[in-house]
C-alpha cells in the first residue's frame, strides 16, 4: 500500500507559477492569492507529488512521510 | 483632475535612466495605476498591484507583439515600419510572448532542465569559471566588471548549455547587443535590432539543425524535442534558441554589475558581507536582486476591461509593471531605499511572478551567489574607481555601461 504523505507549501516563497498545480492537481490547488496548497489528503501518485516538487521553480514545496516524519523532498 | 497627475511621461530621459527609482517611487506614491499619455500606456508601480497582476494571466496578455496593433514607441521613422513587421513576427514566437494554453506546453518542454536541482548541479562549473575570471584580473591588476567578469561568467556557462562552441562566444555576445535595442528609444533602433535577429537566426540554424538529427544532453537539444513534439515549430525552436542565449546572460550580468556596484556603494554590508561570503551570499544576492534589479520592467496587453484603483484599463491597453518601484515599495519592504543584505524576508519580485515567472531564476542566484563570495573572499580592498557611471538608454534592462574597480 502507498504510503501517507504530508506536503505543504512555504507561503512566503510561492510565486504561483503553478507547475505544481500542473503536474499534480489532486494533490495541489491555487488560493485566492493565486498561490498553492497542498490538498489533503493528496490525490496524486508519490512519484507525480515528488515531480511536482522538484518542479516548483522557488523549492516552495516540502514532502514528507506522513507516519514516520522522514523528509521526502527537498 | 483627480484622474492625471502631472508627472512628465517620457521614461526615456537621462534622469529617468540615470535613476529610475526617484521617477517610478514617485508614481507608486502619487498616482500608482498611471496612465502614460506619451506612449499610450498603463504604468503599475506597486508591488501588491504587479503580483495581481502577474498571478491574473488570463485578464493581461505576455502576447505583446501579437496583440498589439499599434506602432512602437518611442516612435520610429516610417521607412522602418517594414522592420518592425520583421520584429513582431520574431519576438511573437517566443514562448514568453504567449499565453495558455500554449504558453504552459512550451514551458514544460523546457521546464525541468531549469529546474533547482538541475541547476545547483551547475555551481562546480560556475565556481570554476568565477576563478578562472578572476584568476585573469588579479593577474592585470585591475578589472572592468563588466567586461571583465559580468559578461564573459554567464555568457560562458549559458554557452556552455546550449553547446555553443567557446570561440563563437564573442560573436554571440556581439549579436545579442544589437538584441538589447529591443528595450531602447532610439528612433532609428529597428536596423540594429533586426541585423541582431537574423544574424541570430543564422547562427543558431545549423546548431538546431544538428541537434534534431543527433541530440545531446545541451538545451537546443531540449528545445530540438520540443519540436519533435509537435509543441513548436521550426523557427520557434531558432527565435527561442536566440531567446534563451540572449535572456541566459543580459540579466545576469546585469546582476553582476548592479549588485557588485550596490555592496562597493555600502561599505558596512560589504564588510557584513567579507565576514561571511559563503553564509550570506544568499541573502547577499536576493538583496541585490531587489535593491537594484537587472530588469526595471515588463509589458502585457490587458485581454479584457479590468478596474485597477478606481481606474479603467480598457482591452488592448498597454499595461507595464515596473519592478524597479515594486521592489522599493513601502508597503511590502521595511526601510526599502536602505540596502541590506540580512533583509528578511524578501519579497521582491526581480524575477517576476506567476506562470511567466523567470526561467532562469535559480541559475541567476547561482551565479550571483558565487560572484559576490569570491569578490568578498578574494579581493576584501575593492572599491569603484569612477564617479561618473553610465546606464544604457533602456526602459527594460539596468544595465551599466562598464564598472572599472581596483582592489590596490
Amino acid at each position: 500500500m502507498a504510503r501517507k504523505l504530508r506536503i505543504w507549501v512555504d507561503r512566503t516563497a510561492c510565486v504561483g507559477n503553478t507547475m505544481c498545480e500542473t503536474i499534480a492537481a489532486r494533490s495541489f490547488r491555487l488560493n485566492a492569492d493565486r498561490q498553492s496548497e497542498a490538498i489533503d489528503p493528496p490525490g496524486d501518485s508519490e512519484a507525480a507529488i515528488l515531480e511536482a516538487a522538484e518542479n516548483c521553480p522557488v523549492s516552495a514545496i516540502f514532502v514528507e512521510d506522513a507516519e514516520t516524519g522522514e523528509r521526502l523532498f527537498p | 483632475m483627480l484622474n492625471r497627475v502631472r508627472i512628465q511621461d517620457d521614461m526615456f530621459t537621462p534622469d529617468v535612466i540615470a535613476d529610475p527609482y526617484a521617477y517610478y517611487g514617485r508614481l507608486r506614491d502619487e498616482d500608482p495605476v498611471h496612465w502614460n499619455e506619451t506612449y499610450a500606456l498603463w504604468v503599475i508601480t506597486r508591488h501588491d498591484d504587479l503580483v495581481w497582476l502577474t498571478r491574473h494571466h488570463e485578464m493581461f496578455s505576455s502576447a505583446v507583439f501579437k496583440n498589439d496593433p499599434r506602432p512602437p514607441y518611442p516612435d520610429i521613422d516610417e521607412s522602418d515600419l517594414g522592420l518592425y513587421d520583421y520584429v513582431r513576427n520574431y519576438q511573437g514566437d517566443q514562448f514568453i510572448q504567449h499565453d495558455r494554453p500554449q504558453h504552459l506546453e512550451m514551458r514544460r518542454v523546457m521546464h525541468s532542465y531549469f529546474t533547482p536541482k538541475q541547476m545547483e548541479a551547475w555551481r562546480p562549473f560556475v565556481v570554476a569559471a568565477v576563478k578562472e575570471l578572476l584568476d585573469a584580473a588579479e593577474a592585470k591588476g585591475e578589472m572592468d566588471v563588466m567586461r571583465d567578469l559580468a559578461t564573459p561568467l554567464p555568457v560562458l556557462v549559458i554557452a556552455q548549455m546550449m553547446g555553443v562552441p567557446p570561440e563563437e562566444r564573442g560573436y554571440v555576445r556581439q549579436l545579442a547587443e544589437k538584441l538589447l535595442y529591443i528595450g531602447r528609444g532610439d528612433y532609428d533602433r529597428m536596423k540594429p535590432l533586426t541585423e541582431g535577429m537574423r544574424g541570430m537566426i543564422e547562427y543558431v540554424s545549423p546548431l538546431v539543425d544538428k541537434r534534431i538529427v543527433d541530440p545531446g544532453d545541451d538545451f537546443i537539444s531540449v528545445l530540438a524535442r520540443g519540436e519533435k513534439q509537435g509543441v513548436f515549430t521550426r523557427h520557434q525552436v531558432l527565435v527561442n534558441t536566440s531567446l534563451l542565449l540572449l535572456a541566459g546572460h543580459e540579466t545576469t550580468i546585469n546582476l553582476l554589475c548592479n549588485g557588485t556596484l550596490a555592496l562597493l556603494n555600502h561599505p558596512d554590508q560589504w564588510d557584513l558581507l567579507k565576514q561571511d561570503p559563503a553564509g550570506r551570499m544568499k541573502a547577499t544576492t536576493e538583496e541585490c536582486l531587489r535593491y537594484d534589479a537587472p530588469v526595471k520592467s515588463i509589458q502585457r496587453i490587458a485581454s479584457e476591461d479590468v478596474e485597477m484603483r478606481g481606474k479603467l484599463l480598457r482591452k488592448d491597453d498597454r499595461v507595464r509593471w515596473f519592478i524597479s518601484s515594486a521592489n522599493r515599495d513601502p508597503d511590502a519592504f521595511a526601510e526599502p531605499e536602505v540596502f541590506d543584505i540580512a533583509r528578511h524576508p524578501n519579497q521582491h519580485v526581480a524575477f517576476g511572478s506567476g506562470v511567466h515567472h523567470c526561467l532562469g531564476a535559480t541559475l541567476a542566484r547561482v551565479e550571483g551567489q558565487e560572484v559576490f563570495k569570491a569578490l568578498a573572499e578574494r579581493f576584501p580592498g575593492l572599491r569603484v574607481t569612477t564617479d561618473t557611471l553610465e546606464y544604457q538608454p533602456s526602459i527594460t534592462f539596468r544595465s551599466l555601461k562598464s564598472l572599472p574597480v581596483t582592489w590596490h
